[in-house]
């Protein structure tokens, strides 16, 4: 790359450019779907999956992944939803779900970080586990019916503003102020960058790592909470394929294994970008074969282009 | 003979891994289920135990190749679905056949290509190709159904004084493959790469005159190849093309390598190790139907069983 503007365009996370695109895409072929109120329902829909990715940046800047928070949410909603506690209360489902998703969490981080087990294989076996348990329980027909209070919750409105988008963006800027304001933001910087320097720097990388994986599992509970919201039923499908998703959201926004230069607001914008695109897809009447291919092609190109930048720089 | 008995043991000095673990644990299972059951052991259902490993043994074999210079292969399960879909199309056998080889090892040319060339992480390379290999097969067969060539289910199907053709297909991959491993520079440079990677020196292989980039690119190529045959065979026995047959077929083959002794850092691993990790898989796959255990519990358990052994093995590094 000759020109030191051509460098500074092509660090700028992909998530940017292809929100843009498909901005454009959108207002070419249907300016009347840009108003905010279709763009709010739209938004809404991939809340949970915002979150989810606010758990996978997190893992991913520590050289880790999080692929278990499809088990995750397919546990919690089927608690929630199988009338197995009926006499619970929305507080407890809360900190049920807090529960399960800080011991999944757990679990995982113990065996990334100390027993030093590939974090892919680790995360997909505890989801599959999970999957298994759930489908098991529920002999694979639909749970039952979501509470109404969590569906009152989730179709609140402030103007065209949905609460659902509003907790999202509170959530990232808190997740973004834990990464530049408090010393743990540090330790996963300084893991990410080298694990083997920061050990010497006197960081506690295993910690760190842990850490990163509970909060991930906290994370997931959180988002299985918001999509538990978003459906009127129970399901033995529901989230399953959100956590491939938060790693393309992820990649797209400019944070791959160990380096974070799209920070939080990158994959925040990678997650907007798979919302458009969503949106895009189902006006130019592409079914669901074709969004397979074109998130395999996002995921694929976006890692391309990080990798080709990784060898030059 | 003792001395080979003992590598299978020992943790040191072996490039094989802990195959002797497995070994045992095969002979433990076949004597309980043996004794535990009735059918167990009638000629029925030890023709059915074959004909169900076979695609997993012959997949396995083909992850087994990459897991040896430290990488992975997610598409291997989307590699199979493609496969039959391309043939149960409208067409002659004469032109399905090697287009599902040709089309297979074009993309393991392209994982590999893209891992080495690209500096793209072998799990996220893999992981997109997935994607739009299901997508494409979807298009193709979006449900299972279509027509296999006559042929493909003749030679799965039948069998040759007595010996069912699924045993000739494991024992054909099975000679394939140690000539590969064991018989070629190819085999060796596999080994000395992954050597290289587990232990953290990514240019060692490369000091050495290896030509690291071409081998773990056909080490990519082959995983695809082998995969194309397991999807050959499970066409011929479900005779039609089906999207979802390759399902969590990718973590089915690691578990088998992992169960088998090979460290998934690379480097250290054998082809009789995941023989044996692929019986294992087969052997409790039949023995949970037999024992009437869940579907669901069953996948449950193997996820389990994966769990448990990659816990045992202990890198150095952390990480993906």
């Amino acid at each position: 790359m000759a020109s030191p503007l051509l460098r500074r365009l092509a660090a700028v996370p992909p998530a940017y450019y292809v929100f843009g695109l498909l901005l454009l895409t959108l207002w070419i072929a249907r300016p009347n779907m840009l108003n905010p109120n279709v763009l709010g329902i739209f938004i809404r829909q991939v809340v949970p999956l915002g979150i989810l990715v606010l758990a996978q940046l997190l893992v991913m800047r520590v050289r880790s992944i999080d692929l278990s928070g499809g088990g995750i949410i397919l546990l919690i909603n089927y608690f929630i939803t199988s009338r197995t506690f009926p006499e619970a209360s929305g507080l407890t489902f809360f900190l049920m779900a807090l529960a399960i998703g800080g011991a999944v969490g757990l679990l995982n981080g113990y065996m990334i970080a100390k027993r030093r087990v590939s974090a892919v294989i680790v995360t997909l076996a505890v989801s599959i586990i999970l999957v298994g348990l759930v489908q098991f329980l529920s002999s694979g027909k639909p749970p039952g019916d979501v509470p109404k209070y969590m569906n009152e919750i989730f179709d609140i409105k402030y103007g065209p503003m949905p609460l659902p988008v509003l907790f999202w963006l509170g959530c990232t800027a808190a997740m973004w102020l834990l990464m530049q304001q408090s010393v743990y933001g540090r330790y996963v910087e300084a893991v990410g960058e080298s694990a083997e320097a920061a050990a010497f720097s006197g960081v506690p990388v295993e910690r760190t790592v842990v850490m990163a994986h509970v909060l991930a599992g906290l994370i997931a509970a959180v988002a299985a909470l918001v999509q538990t919201g978003s459906i009127a039923v129970g399901s033995v499908r529901v989230g399953l394929d959100l956590p491939i998703l938060a790693v393309a959201a992820t990649i797209l926004g400019g944070v791959v294994f160990g380096r974070g230069e799209g920070g939080v607001w990158g994959p925040f914008f990678g997650v907007l970008s798979f919302a458009l695109l969503f949106v895009v897809m189902t006006v130019f009447g592409i079914d669901d074969a074709g969004k397979l291919i074109a998130q395999g092609l996002i995921i694929l190109m976006a890692a391309m282009l990080y990798g080709w930048l990784g060898k030059r720089g | 003979m003792i001395a080979l008995l003992r590598s299978g043991f020992s943790t040191r000095r072996s490039r094989h891994g802990l195959w002797g673990v497995p070994l045992v644990i095969v002979v433990a299972l076949v004597a309980l289920l043996s004794v535990g059951t009735d059918q167990f052991a009638s000629r029925e259902n030890l023709f059915n135990l074959v004909a169900q490993a076979t695609p997993l043994l012959i997949a396995a074999i083909g992850q087994l190749f990459v897991i040896l210079v430290g990488g992975l292969d997610l598409s291997v399960g989307s590699v199979i679905s493609f496969s039959t879909a391309i043939l149960s199309l409208d067409g002659p056998a004469i032109l399905l056949i090697p287009a599902v080889f040709v089309l297979a090892g074009l993309v393991g040319l392209i994982n590999g290509l893209v891992i080495t060339r690209l500096n793209v992480h072998p799990i996220i390379a893999t992981l997109a190709m997935q994607y739009v290999l299901l997508g494409i097969t979807r298009i193709l067969r979006p449900v299972s159904g279509g027509e296999v060539p006559g042929v493909v289910i003749s030679v799965v199907q039948g069998s040759f004084l007595g010996v069912p053709f699924p045993i000739l297909w494991s024992l054909l991959a099975i000679g394939l493959a140690a000539k590969v491993l064991y018989g070629s520079r190819f085999g060796l440079h596999l080994f000395g790469i992954g050597g290289g990677v587990a232990a953290g020196m990514e240019d060692a292989a490369r000091t050495y005159g290896i030509r690291v980039e071409r081998n773990i690119v056909l080490a990519y190529v082959g995983c695809s190849l082998f995969a194309a045959l397991a999807g050959v065979f499970l066409a011929g026995r479900i005779v039609s093309g089906d999207p979802n047959v390759g399902l969590l077929f990718e973590l089915d083959t690691i578990t088998a390598v992992a169960i088998g002794g090979t460290q998934l850092s690379g480097g250290i691993g054998s082809l009789h190790g995941t023989v044996l990790g692929a019986v294992i898989m087969a052997l409790l796959a039949n023995g949970m139907n037999l024992a009437n255990v869940s579907p669901y519990v069953q996948t449950a358990i193997k996820g389990g069983l994966l769990l448990a052994i990659v816990g045992l093995q202990s890198r150095k590094k952390m990480g993906l």
